[in-house]
This record gives structure tokens, C-alpha cells and sequence, in this order.
């Protein structure tokens, strides 16, 4: 790397490092410091230094001249257990003393119950104190004091008092505590030892040559000093002119910004949205909870119809049934179903029951809400959307949610007939899936006649079904009060949708995963 | 919608284009000729030919069979309908069946033919099956409303007699089963007594078809006889029966039995049906019987809803094509649909056939083209600037089932017995997890709080959406009401982040308001508010009790707002 782009690099905490380097070298050749010595040198905190020692020796400016171990003693948490309530070993002896004034005799059974010593800790300090003549053990296993003092019971004290909360070098201890210490210090496979022994590592850093080249170069730069952000204070007086910037690696990853966004579905059905308002759609909406007549009659789907039964709707526990229908639709849509009425139909010839009308259901498609609006004297010409959810009686899995989205309309108009009709469906075969390719196939919908289904190529799903459509039979619009044809259109836009997000289960449109939720974005 | 499985070769054969001939059909083929039944290819097994076939339209049974398929195509590929002559059959038919008083009350309808001089191959049986289940199981409603009996003819001596009898007047051996039984003993013991026995329960007598020497046929609608009414391949001479409830379905279904038994091969023998007192078709109904009559519509009409000009003639030959009998006056064009369809409810039926029969890529699209202003409603409005708002706060918005649990949206709210228990339920919950409409949005922002511990905080999350509020002085029990839920979760959220929040929200939307202190169970006590502006309540704000967040597993401090968009939007 060149010098000089180097020492560009440098970040302040690194140029005070090697600055007070610089500085002790001068004073001898072999000049170097210890990382605590740098920070008195240098004013830094311990952790700047560590970070500045470690960027300056990736960069090889700087180098471990030598280093010291130091081995450290403290206490465990045993061992701070023991300073309040005595080892083992000390608890064993005065047991036994006082037994032996009193002239009771313990077996090492009443000892271990007495003191509350598990087995381990009363094998290990029964047998030190036996090796040192301490006590001995005499007929039927009781244990007797000898009289002999216990030199262990007295190192731990003193060592116990000694090191209570603080630690000290373990050669600064005399001979006989630094046997103990290590006899009773914690290792791997027993950990329940009163004493830690640590190591220090003490390092001295010197400068390379090349180090000692950047140091140079930076004397010669002078007093001007680097400055990593600039501030309103520097802007004010005017002194950025006499600072460096410190220039960045620029091609590290960025800290995470959280962001407010809209939902990527969302996305997707604004653009929809806006798409059908730009058509000349007016928005329309409706209730969650309907009655079979919006729901269903209204669009002449007999009540016998097999798609309204209890296995195809959600039907409502409480209260089960409107109040009561507005007239005249109710005795209009009666009509009709029986013989036709005044449209000129057969009607669907059954008897027509006015209370199952009033069912409360959640809304099963949002062709309800359709029909309210051809029922509510909508405008002629006029074209109307809705994106409404709606509520299927079905298990949910991949394919299949409990209510989700349906996207649909109404278009009214003298001009409205079947080749209007297949003219709109173009539209939005072009508008809604940027289909270069369409074809529309025969279909069946209980209150469209001609019905018509609208498949596109997508780039991505080859030919898919965009949507369904008809004109409204005359035993639809007429009892409603309309008298010019109307097409009823539906567009099945979630597989879209779920191409542009990139997700294959129809449940993760309606995702609890903030993860999810945050990271997909659509590719519309 | 009935999806139906068919046999390519067997399909070839009925569509007069066997192996032999010189222009072999495919599933390709085929599938170009599907939108003339509005079927659609499901899927289809190379090796065995078989193919599976969705018919879209439930007003058109007779689509239901390969044999319907075949003659609706094959009668556009060669212009011109079968001739069925048996629905003109002479006078007094040898063979006749009795229906007997009484059965007006329980199952009132028959009729009935006779299939002769075809054996029975192992695909046409299949078939025969397949749409007696179809017929009966959709067209049907699960045979409530039609029923179809196929029996083996030598065996039989007429008259025949649809009889009422007492369930242990009469014992026969069912299929399916080795011995005899009484009726009773069918209707508790045997699959389909169990399955369609409530058809005729409640009856002191029940049903059954018998023949002049008392054998018995079978127990409409439930089950046949397995010495009479079990068809074998190679069968010569059938006995086809349909019961019902509804004298034009029974009708109907028997005459697309014949017609499917005569495209194969069969000779049809109309059978006498003698009711004890005159029916719509009077006391004795000859069947199949033709009883569709002509209609006259004007062409005028038809040109208009297709939005094109056609002549009387291109209107006659589209519908000769399709299978209708059809002849032109100046204006009027006089249809008559084929005798196996009863589909023609209003004159647009006929229009559409017409599309279908000269397809619909002869129509050119044409653009509709009166103006009309496109809009949002007020409440769409408002929500969009709700949200524009929100995310410029840093909120991500959230989109939620509506459908959810009661104890997500009261027990875990510590709402159980409260003035705030009452939501929306639904009857007939396929599982409690989706039982419920969600009146509120905090419990949809919860389950993703729940679920999203792992993700980095800070959380803010809202959503706009559809709730419902229980409201019994509403015609329908229920408000649909829009409503705005924010959500606010990290190590140190409080009510005055949310309140922050709040307050430059309703900054933007220019609308005052104070909060009033509130005592709701789902926020922690004196940390909670209600939003008033000018007066009305407008939602609440507060912090949300340990105890729900500990219901729903959220180890966050969470803090949240509702408002109620459609009042933010009133002017």
C-alpha cells in the first residue's frame, strides 16, 4: 500500500498510538510500551488503545516486542463461601475438638449430617487432615483429634482473609500458602475449589520500520489536525479549512435503517387500485356481514343452489337473521326466482323462502356488494369497483385462506353488450397483467349470461385465468331497477400477486412474520 | 361443477371417429373443442387415454358423460342434431309401471325406459355409472331430488309397480350384501340406507319398485337389488328407472339416460308411467317424453346483446350447430332446445349459446367507450392518508386476517365478561382458530408481535382495515367499520411515544382532540385513553396490560392507538 494513502487512512485513535510510539523510541532506541503505559501516554480509555493496537498491528505498523505472563489468585464463589462459613477442613477440625472436650465420640456419618458436608467435600478434607496428623480415626470409625495442629486449616484461613475480594500475584505469595493455593485452586474436572488462578498477559509494542516511516510522514504533516466528522462548530468558525478529513473504506456494509412501509401486498392491490380509478372506476364498498339476499338471491342463485349450502358459507351464530329487506327488491327478486316475474324468464320455479333471505352470512363474494349498488340507483354510464373481502367455507392451507380479497365490478351502459364486454376484458388483460397475449373461453356463473372467462399468457405462469365476467341476466338487473345491460367482472389477481412477491403460499399474503413482512418487496 | 373421467378412445368412438378412421382425435384435439361444453381439461394419463374433465356449467347435466361431450361436439362438427325417434313413440307401449297412491307424500315422481340390443361394453358401463352418480349426486341434490335405477330387463315381468309398503312388509337382497333384509333392517344396516335413509325417513311407508311377480327392483332412492339391478358387461337389455321429486328433473334425467344408451347403440322402448291422479302431464306420461316447447325471440334482441349484426340465417345455423331445433320468420327466430337439455330460462340463455356455437373468437372486442370519472370513496381516502402518514412516522403496515378466535380477541384481552365481549361469531367455525370477526386491530398486531420476537426492534407496526362491531341496532347486528391500529414494541415503549405518535397524526388530519382517562382491562391501569374530538369518541390509546401481553407471549413493552378512520373522515 502507498505511504501516503496509508497515513490517509489512519483513524485518529491509530495516529495517537503510534505518535506516543514515536515519542519513547526517541527517548531510546529500543523504546517500547506496555498497552496501559500507551494509554497514560497517549490520554486514550484502555478499551481505544486496544482497539487502535489491534488495527495498527493488522496493518503491520506496529509489533509485539515481548510479553510477560503474570499468574493471578483470587477467590471463587466458593471461596467466598468459605471466608464466611469456614472450609471443610476447618469445620471437620472444630467439630471433632469440641467433641473430643465434651467426650462425645462422631463417626464420620455424624459429621457429614452435623455440618451439612456433601460426601466429596468430606472425603477430600477427612484425608488431608488424617495426612497431617490432625485427627485420627479410631475404633468403630469415629473420628478423634489429635491435638497436632492442622497447617492447611490455618493456610486457608490466612489466605481466605488475604485474598477476600481482591487478587495478588501468586509468586508474591511465601511457599507454604502457594502450595495450598495450588492444591485448592480450581482445574478442569473440579471446579468446587475455593481458589482461581489467572493469567496476565502483559505485552510491549515497538514500531516497525514501517511504522516508523507512517510516524514520520505524520510529524512532517504538522499540526493539522485529522478530524473524522465534521461538525456544525467546524462549519461556523470556519476551521474545517485547517483540518484533514480522515477518508473512509466506503465498501463496508452500512448499519441496518428500520424504514415505515407499506405492506407488499398493499403495494400490489394500490397499484390495482389505482389502475381501475384510472379506468374510470368508482370505488364502491360494503358490509362483512350480509344477508343471503345481498349475498346470494339478489344474484339469482337459487336458494337450493348447491354452492349455498352449510359447507360453503360461514353463516352468523348471533343474530342469525336481519331485520328485514327493503322493498320493493325483496318482493321483485321473490319473483323471479318463482317464475321469472316481469322479466321475462321462467324463473327458477320453486317456492321462494323470504326468511332464509334474511340469513346473516359473512360475505361470500364481493358480488354483493354489486348488487347493493345496482339497487342503491347507481350511475348509467357507469363503471364501479370493489376490492372486498370476502369469507369461504374452507380449509386453510397453501391455496386456501378464510377470507382474502376479491377484486370486482360492475360496468353499466346502453353501449354494454358482449363484444363490449370481451373489449373490457382486452383492457384489462393489458392494464392489469401487461398480457401481450389473451383468448376468452365459455363459462359458467349462476348470474352472468353470456359468461366469459379471460385467460392471458403471463411471462411467468404461461396461460393463467385473469378473470371472469358476463352480463348480469336480465333476472339480476330488473328486479334491482336497472334497465340497461350491465357486465359483472371478477379478476383472480392473489397467484399475481403472489408471482410479484416471490411467495408460494397464499397464507403469507396475510403474513404475522415481521421478518417476512419487512424484507419481501414486490417486482411489479 | 362435476368433474368426470373419460376414455379417449371410448370418446372418439361416440364422436363417429373410431380408431379405423383417417383422423385419429387427441387430448389436444380435444381440448380445442372443450369450450364448446365449457370444460376444461384437468389432467389427463397418456398410457391409458383416460382423461379427467371439468363442466363448468351446473344448468347443463347432460354434459356430464362422455356421451354428451361427444354429441354436443359432434353435432357442431357435423351441423346437424341426432335424431332421437323414440320421443315420438307410438301409442300404448307394451310395458307400463304402476305408481301407487301415496307417494305423493313421500317421493312422487318416476319414470322410466327400456334400453335394448346393445351389450354393455366395460367403458360404457363406467360411464353409465359415473353419471347416474353425477346426475343424482349434483343435478340430484345427493338424490334428495333425483334418483336413477339401471336393472337387467329378462329378469323382470311388467307391469312394474312403484309401491309404498311398510319397511317389514318386504325383504330382498340388496347390493353389496349376500342375504336378504328387511327394508328396515337396509336403512340401519347397509352404507347407503345410512347415507340416504333420512331421504325417506319420517314416512310410515317407504318406497319400492316391484314387478308383477312381486320380485323386488329396489328401495328408491337408496339402494337395487342385487339379483335384478346389478348391469353387467355384456348385458343386452337394461330397465332404466328415475324417481324424484320434482316431475321436470325426473323427466329430464331419463331422457339424458336414453339419449347417452341410444349414442350407443341401443334401441330406446318408451314405458308407460300410470300416476293414479293427473300430473302437469296428465295420468299416464309416455316415457322420455319431450316435453320442451318452442320460444320465440326476436333477433333484434339477440343482435343487440351480442353487439353484432347477424342474419336470421347465420342465427338458425348457429343454433342448428348447437344442437337446438330452430326456424327464422322476418324478425323472430322460433328455438326449441334438444330434449335432454331444460335450460332456457330467458332468451339470453339462447344468446349465449349462440356466442358459444359460433365461438367466441368470431366476436371482435370492442372498447365500451362512455366517459365515466373514476374515485375512491371517502373512506379509502382517508385510510390512504392514514397510511401515508403512518409509514412517513416509521410505521410498517401490517394486512391481517379478519377472521379470528375468541380468546384472541377477548380472552387474551382480558375482555372475557366485560362491556366489551360481544363480537361477531359464526355458526358453523370449521376450526376455532377462524370462528370469529375481529372487532378491533390491536389483536391482529399482537399475533405478528408474537410471532416476530426475533426480528430487530424497534417495532412499529400498524394496520388499516375492516372490523366488525357488534351493534344490535343495526339491521344486520354488525358495523362494518374501518379502523386504524398502531402498534409500538421495544425494550422501553410507553404511552408517551404512542401518544407522540398520535398526536402528529391527528396534526396532519386537522383534527383536535383531547384524551379523557379510561379504565379498559387491556391496558395497564392510569396509563390509558380514551380519543375524544369534539366530544365523540374517536378510539383509545394506552399501554397495554402485562397480563395480555402475557397471554400472548410478547416479552416487549407494548404500547398501542386505535382510531375509527370512517369518523376521521367525516367533513
Amino acid at each position: 500500500m502507498n505511504m501516503t494513502a496509508l497515513i490517509d487512512s489512519l483513524h485518529p485513535l491509530e495516529i495517537k498510538v503510534l505518535t506516543a510510539l514515536k515519542a519513547e523510541q526517541a527517548k531510546a532506541p529500543s523504546g517500547s510500551l506496555r498497552d496501559d503505559e500507551i494509554s497514560q501516554h497517549a490520554s486514550l480509555e484502555a478499551s481505544q488503545v486496544s482497539m487502535a493496537i489491534g488495527w495498527l498491528l493488522a496493518k503491520s505498523l506496529i509489533r509485539v516486542q515481548h510479553e510477560t505472563v503474570t499468574l493471578f489468585v483470587s477467590l471463587t464463589k466458593i471461596g467466598e463461601r468459605y471466608f464466611e462459613k469456614y472450609s471443610p477442613v476447618e469445620r471437620i477440625l472444630s467439630a471433632v475438638r469440641d467433641a473430643g472436650q465434651t467426650g462425645k465420640r462422631l463417626t464420620i456419618q455424624d459429621i457429614q449430617s452435623r455440618e451439612g458436608l456433601d460426601a466429596s467435600e468430606m472425603s477430600g478434607a477427612i484425608g488431608s487432615l488424617k495426612k497431617e496428623g490432625a485427627i485420627r480415626i479410631v475404633s468403630g470409625g469415629c473420628v478423634e483429634a489429635t491435638g497436632s495442629p492442622s497447617p492447611t486449616a490455618e493456610s486457608l484461613r490466612t489466605l481466605l482473609q488475604q485474598l477476600r475480594g481482591t487478587k495478588r500475584e501468586l509468586t508474591a505469595l511465601v511457599e507454604p500458602l502457594r502450595r495450598v493455593v495450588e492444591q485448592h485452586a480450581v482445574k478442569r474436572g473440579n471446579a468446587n475449589e475455593p481458589f482461581r488462578i489467572d493469567d496476565h498477559v502483559d505485552r510491549w509494542y515497538v514500531l516497525t520500520p514501517e511504522g516508523e516511516c507512517a510516524a514520520d510522514l505524520l510529524a512532517q504533516q504538522g499540526p493539522s489536525e485529522e478530524v473524522s466528522q465534521l461538525t456544525p462548530e467546524l462549519l461556523k468558525d470556519g476551521s474545517w479549512r485547517t483540518k484533514r478529513f480522515r477518508k473512509y473504506t466506503i465498501s463496508l456494509r452500512p448499519p441496518r435503517v428500520l424504514a415505515g412501509k407499506r405492506h407488499p401486498y398493499r403495494e400490489f392491490l394500490d397499484l390495482v387500485k389505482h389502475k381501475l380509478v384510472s379506468m374510470g372506476f368508482e370505488e364502491m364498498r360494503g358490509s362483512l356481514v350480509e344477508n343471503e339476499f345481498w349475498n346470494m338471491d339478489a344474484l339469482y342463485m337459487p336458494q337450493f343452489h348447491p354452492a349455498r349450502a352449510i359447507h360453503d358459507v360461514y353463516f352468523v351464530k348471533e343474530p342469525t337473521h336481519a331485520r328485514g329487506i327493503d322493498e320493493p327488491f325483496l318482493s321483485q327478486v321473490a319473483a323471479v326466482h318463482r317464475d321469472g316475474g316481469k322479466t321475462g324468464s321462467t324463473g327458477w320455479g320453486y317456492a321462494y323462502d323470504q326468511e332464509r333471505a334474511r340469513r346473516l352470512v359473512l360475505r361470500s363474494q364481493g358480488t354483493a356488494v354489486s348488487a347493493r349498488t345496482l339497487a342503491s340507483g347507481p350511475k348509467v354510464p357507469g363503471k364501479y369497483f370493489s376490492i372486498a373481502r370476502c369469507f369461504r367455507y374452507d380449509a386453510v392451507d397453501a391455496t386456501h385462506a378464510c377470507d382474502f380479497f376479491q377484486v370486482e365490478g360492475i360496468v353499466l351502459g346502453p353501449d354494454i353488450n358482449f363484444r363490449t364486454l370481451l373489449g373490457l376484458l382486452n383492457l384489462f388483460a393489458v392494464e392489469m397483467a401487461q398480457a401481450k397475449e389473451s383468448r376468452f373461453l365459455p363459462a359458467y356463473f349462476p348470474f352472468t349470461e353470456p359468461s366469459v372467462e379471460l385467460h392471458v399468457r403471463h411471462p411467468k405462469l404461461n396461460w393463467i385465468e385473469l378473470g371472469g365476467a358476463g352480463l348480469f341476466r336480465p333476472e339480476v338487473t330488473l328486479p334491482l331497477g336497472v334497465d340497461v345491460p350491465v357486465i359483472a367482472w371478477g379478476l383472480g389477481l392473489d397467484r399475481m400477486a403472489m408471482v410479484a412477491l416471490g411467495i408460494h403460499d397464499i397464507r403469507d399474503l396475510f403474513s404475522t412474520n415481521l421478518d417476512l413482512i419487512r424484507t419481501t418487496r414486490g417486482r411489479f | 361443477m362435476p368433474t368426470i373421467s373419460i376414455n379417449l378412445k371410448d370418446f372418439a368412438q361416440l364422436l363417429g371417429r373410431p380408431a379405423s378412421d383417417n383422423r385419429p382425435v387427441t387430448a389436444e384435439q380435444l381440448e380445442a373443442w372443450l369450450p364448446l361444453v365449457k370444460g376444461e381439461l384437468k389432467d389427463q394419463d397418456a398410457e391409458t387415454g383416460e382423461l379427467r374433465i371439468e363442466l363448468q356449467d351446473s344448468n347443463r347435466p347432460d354434459l356430464w358423460s362422455c356421451e354428451g361431450i361427444a354429441r354436443q361436439i359432434r353435432i357442431k362438427l357435423e351441423g346437424a342434431a341426432p335424431a332421437y325417434p323414440f320421443f315420438q313413440a307410438a301409442k300404448d307401449q307394451k310395458r307400463r309401471v304402476q305408481v301407487a297412491p301415496g307417494l305423493e307424500r313421500v317421493r312422487p315422481y318416476l319414470a322410466a325406459c327400456v334400453a335394448n340390443g346393445y351389450p354393455v361394453t366395460e367403458e360404457a358401463l363406467t360411464q353409465l355409472i359415473q353419471v347416474q352418480e353425477k346426475l343424482a349426486d349434483i343435478f340430484g341434490r345427493k338424490r334428495h331430488t333425483v334418483s336413477i335405477g339401471l336393472y337387467r330387463l329378462p329378469a323382470i315381468v311388467f307391469p312394474v309397480t312403484y309401491d309404498l309398503v311398510k319397511p317389514d312388509e318386504v325383504r330382498f337382497t340388496p347390493l353389496g350384501f349376500e342375504e336378504k333384509m328387511s327394508l328396515r333392517e337396509i336403512l340401519a344396516v347397509h352404507p347407503k340406507g345410512l347415507e340416504y335413509g333420512p331421504i325417506i325417513a319420517g314416512h310410515e311407508r317407504v318406497p319400492i319398485l316391484h314387478d308383477a311377480e312381486g320380485q323386488v327392483l329396489s328401495l328408491p332412492p337408496i339402494i337395487n337389488s342385487r339379483e335384478i339391478g346389478e348391469v353387467r358387461v355384456g348385458d343386452q337389455a337394461l330397465f332404466v328407472e328415475v324417481t324424484g321429486t320434482d316431475l321436470l328433473m325426473v323427466l329430464l334425467t331419463l331422457n339424458i339416460m336414453a339419449v347417452n344408451l341410444a349414442d350407443r347403440g341401443a334401441s330406446i322402448e318408451p314405458v308407460d308411467v300410470v300416476y293414479p291422479e293427473a300430473t302437469d302431464l296428465g295420468k299416464t306420461i309416455r316415457t322420455p317424453v319431450d316435453f320442451g316447447q318452442a320460444r320465440s325471440i326476436p333477433i333484434k334482441m339477440i343482435e343487440a346483446a351480442l353487439g353484432q349484426a347477424l342474419s336470421a340465417d347465420q342465427i338458425r345455423k348457429a343454433l342448428l350447430d348447437y344442437g337446438y331445433d330452430a326456424s327464422v320468420s322476418r324478425d323472430n327466430v322460433s328455438v326449441k332446445l334438444p330434449p335432454y337439455r331444460n335450460d332456457l330460462m330467458h332468451a339470453v340463455d339462447v344468446v349465449e349459446d349462440v356466442a358459444i356455437s359460433r365461438g367466441y373468437s368470431d366476436f371482435s372486442p370492442v372498447m365500451p367507450s362512455q366517459f365515466t370519472v373514476g374515485s375512491l370513496s371517502r373512506v379509502e381516502q382517508v385510510s390512504d392518508r392514514l397510511r401515508d402518514l403512518m409509514v412517513g412516522i416509521g410505521f410498517q403496515e401490517i394486512i391481517s386476517n379478519i377472521m379470528a378466535s375468541r380468546p384472541e380477541l377477548i380472552d387474551r384481552m382480558r375482555l372475557a365478561g366485560t362491556e366489551w365481549d360481544r363480537i361477531v361469531e359464526v355458526e358453523n367455525a370449521m376450526t376455532q382458530t377462524f370462528s370469529c370477526l375481529r372487532q378491533a386491530i390491536t389483536p391482529s398486531l399482537l399475533k405478528v408481535e408474537a410471532a416476530s420476537s426475533r426480528s430487530f426492534y424497534p417495532h412499529r407496526l400498524f394496520e388499516v382495515g375492516e372490523v366488525a362491531l357488534f351493534d344490535p341496532t343495526n339491521d344486520a347486528g354488525s358495523r362494518t367499520v374501518m379502523k386504524l391500529g398502531a402498534l409500538i414494541a421495544h425494550a422501553s415503549a410507553n404511552f408517551s411515544e404512542a401518544h407522540s405518535c398520535l398526536d402528529l397524526l391527528l396534526y396532519y388530519l386537522d383534527c383536535p382532540y383531547q384524551l379523557e382517562p379510561l379504565a379498559h382491562p387491556s391496558f395497564l391501569e392510569g396509563r390509558a385513553g380514551r380519543i375524544l374530538s369534539q366530544g365523540r369518541p374517536l378510539g383509545l390509546i394506552g399501554e397495554l396490560h402485562p397480563e395480555v401481553l402475557e397471554h400472548w407471549q410478547v416479552t416487549m413493552p407494548s404500547v398501542v392507538f386505535e382510531l375509527e378512520v370512517d369518523r376521521l373522515g367525516e367533513r
